[in-house]
């Protein structure tokens, strides 16, 4: 059994439909400030306890290392985290990929420096509710001299709880085992706690190695957040460019994700789309690619196959099991619009911050990224990358398999660019009672 | 301006010139043919300036050499009592072949298993695809058994499902010097990709032909 009481909820409980909220980053200045602060916001971090039913918004809160640093984390704590968190995202962007456009040198200004050392994020149902929980967890920093806001961004669901480039998104979450509920038809075997939250074992057996002392590892977990931005106007000439009507727009669309924007699966509505499906948690994600092995329905390297190849024979041995993540979308900016044809439409400041969530976040992002997402030899697709979040070189392609000879569409860009990000562990609530109490 | 004829040299060009007169002054006390055939390779290799030289190994993560999406790993390890005669046993089991085990991997081009200084030391080396140590997890929990049959022998051995696994690897890791891969650009999948392309070529030109 999970200790749900001592897991923040964001771990386990996923953001409503529709969602309103917001994530603050603070840089903590005197120690003394942090901590108290931290002290302060802990009674209003909601457990996982009753995960499942979410009445009230809830905050959820992580620490990056310079963050642990700044709060005057002891050395031999700070010294028992991971490597990669330690250096954090900007400094491991070899091992991520994030060259090019996603260089951490394009970053926005507060990424990537080591200043970020606290985030907050609120999650509501409502903005009503959001405005409220916004204001305690302000009430918590404010007149604080040693903890300032460096960054804030509002997100919401779009109409039809949509993400920037106008698709239902966050369907697929892998099952967590022992958390508490039966996983949703297609979501397939419950995955080991472990894989997810420090203290339990995982896959192979045993439990991840975790920060020491026991009561700051244990029921903790790391956020990987990413802050993408969309490039709304390339993605629409990209479609037009090739396809030319609605309809055939859309099926391209389709193949490059591997579902309708409605959410439907390609899978179980291979030629048109079915809303009804799309909306349907119990239907839309029910299905395996046993009868589509060379992707002519879902094709191999679309988006939603490359994150969870789920049946899929890859060309190497791999245990899916051990990639996944638990990921909380957050988009933000104006909706998306098909007629948004422009390259001042490419600007605009929308796009989608991810926290993603797992025991070995890092480790994970760094596989993910290097060989699922900008990649493609997994599925036999050399060179090719994920069409979506993928990094692209100039002259990208994406085969879509069909009969009797496979597409090969040009013209791919980069349509998501990385603006930023951070490694966050997001303490268990005894671990943050510990951090607000210890240091030096 | 003519840039062909300019005499002053660059800098690479300094440090190459360089490295010959450490490589001669190197040479100067080996024996004799070996002090010719320098000369000779030198002479060769001169000649050869016009044309761009190949790209140098980069590194294969934390340890290992690789050039294009091919990397080296060889380790040499201290073997546990016994472990040389049960390793053994078990490769002769399998005829010495490993095609079961490496097709299952699929990012193998090739391994070895040597046995060194009367059975108390394993060298393994192999030419893999892609990175270090990306799928080390997924062999813990897809193939444990034929790794800890393998492993076992090897004296301090974590096993592969302990955390300590990779340390131990890394830590026995020794980095090629030199390295030469015929096609850096193909991984064993698009090996595998291209002959079915020429298979298929072939057939097509069968029934056209």
């Amino acid at each position: 059994m999970l200790d749900l009481h001592e897991i923040q909820a964001t771990v386990l409980r996923q953001r409503p439909a529709p969602y309103f909220g917001t994530h603050v980053l603070l840089r903590v200045d005197d120690a003394r400030a942090g901590r108290k602060f931290l002290s302060r916001l802990t009674p209003h971090v909601d457990s996982a306890a009753g995960w499942w039913k979410a009445a009230n918004a809830w905050l959820a809160v992580g620490i990056t290392y310079s963050g642990l640093e700044a709060l005057g984390v002891p050395q031999d704590a700070l010294q028992s985290f991971p490597e990669a968190f330690r250096v954090g995202m900007a400094a491991r962007a070899r091992q991520l990929g994030d060259d090019g456009v996603n260089d951490p040198k394009n970053w926005e200004p507060a990424f990537g420096k080591g200043e970020i050392h606290i985030g907050v994020s609120v999650f509501s149902d409502s903005e009503e509710k959001r405005q409220r929980a916004l204001a305690i967890a302000r009430q918590q920093y404010e007149g604080f001299s040693g903890v300032q806001v460096l960054a804030m961004q509002d997100f919401g669901a779009q109409p039809g709880d949509r993400n920037s480039l106008g698709y239902k998104d966050g369907i697929d979450q892998p099952p967590v085992e022992g958390s508490g509920i039966e996983p949703l038809p297609g979501q397939g075997r419950p995955i080991k706690a472990g894989e997810f939250i420090l203290g339990y074992p995982g896959e192979a057996g045993v439990p991840l190695p975790m920060p020491q002392p026991d009561i700051l590892g244990r029921n903790g977990t790391y956020v990987g957040f990413r802050k993408y931005q969309s490039r709304v106007g390339a993605f629409n000439r990209f479609l037009h460019e090739n396809a030319s009507s609605e309809q055939e727009r859309e099926l391209l669309a389709a193949k490059l994700v591997g579902r309708w924007r409605s959410g439907a699966p390609l899978t179980l509505a291979p030629d048109v789309d079915n809303p009804a499906l799309g909306a349907d948690p119990q239907r839309n994600n029910d299905f395996n690619y046993a009868n589509d092995p060379r992707g002519r329905q879902v094709p191999l390297g679309s988006h939603i196959r490359r994150m969870n190849p789920r049946d899929t024979q890859l060309t190497r041995l791999s245990d899916i099991n051990l990639h996944r993540l638990i990921r909380r979308g957050t988009t933000y900016g104006p909706p998306y619009a098909a007629n948004q044809l422009s390259k001042e439409d490419d600007d605009v400041a929308r796009g989608a911050i991810f926290l993603f969530i797992s025991a070995k976040a890092m480790a994970t992002m760094e596989f993910l990224q290097r060989e699922w997402v900008n990649d493609g030899d997994f599925i036999g697709a050399n060179g090719e990358r994920d069409p979506i979040i993928g990094r692209q070189e100039a002259g990208a392609t994406f085969t879509v398999p069909k009969e009797p000879v496979r597409r090969r569409v040009h013209g791919i860009e980069t349509f998501n660019v990385l603006r930023g990000g951070e490694y966050f562990f997001m303490p268990s609530i005894s671990a943050l009672n510990w951090l607000a109490n210890s240091g030096t | 301006m003519d840039t062909q004829t300019k005499t002053s040299p660059s800098p690479k060009r300094d440090q190459a010139l360089q490295k010959i007169q450490q490589l001669r002054d190197m040479f100067a006390d080996a024996p004799e043919l070996g002090k010719t055939a320098l000369e000779n390779v030198l002479r060769e290799l001169t000649s050869d300036a016009s044309e761009t030289p190949p790209p140098p190994v980069e590194s294969a993560g934390r340890v290992g050499s690789r050039l294009g999406k091919v990397s080296e790993l060889t380790i040499i390890v201290p073997l546990a009592p016994g472990g040389a005669r049960r390793l053994r046993a078990f490769l002769r089991l399998l005829h010495g072949n490993l095609k079961r085990g490496g097709d299952l991997v699929g990012t193998l081009h090739d391994m070895r298993f040597v046995f060194l200084d009367n059975d108390t030391k394993l060298l393994f080396a192999t030419s893999y695809d892609g990175d270090w140590d990306a799928y080390i997890d997924d062999f813990a929990t897809k193939i444990p058994d034929y790794l800890d049959i393998i492993d076992s022998a090897w004296d301090g051995w974590p096993g592969i499902r302990s955390p300590g696994a990779k340390d131990y690897l890394a830590k026995h890791q020794i980095t090629a010097d030199g390295w030469y891969v015929a096609h850096p650009d193909l991984t064993v999948a698009e090996i595998h990709r291209l002959k079915r392309i020429g298979k298929a070529v072939d057939e097509l030109l069968e029934k056209v032909g």
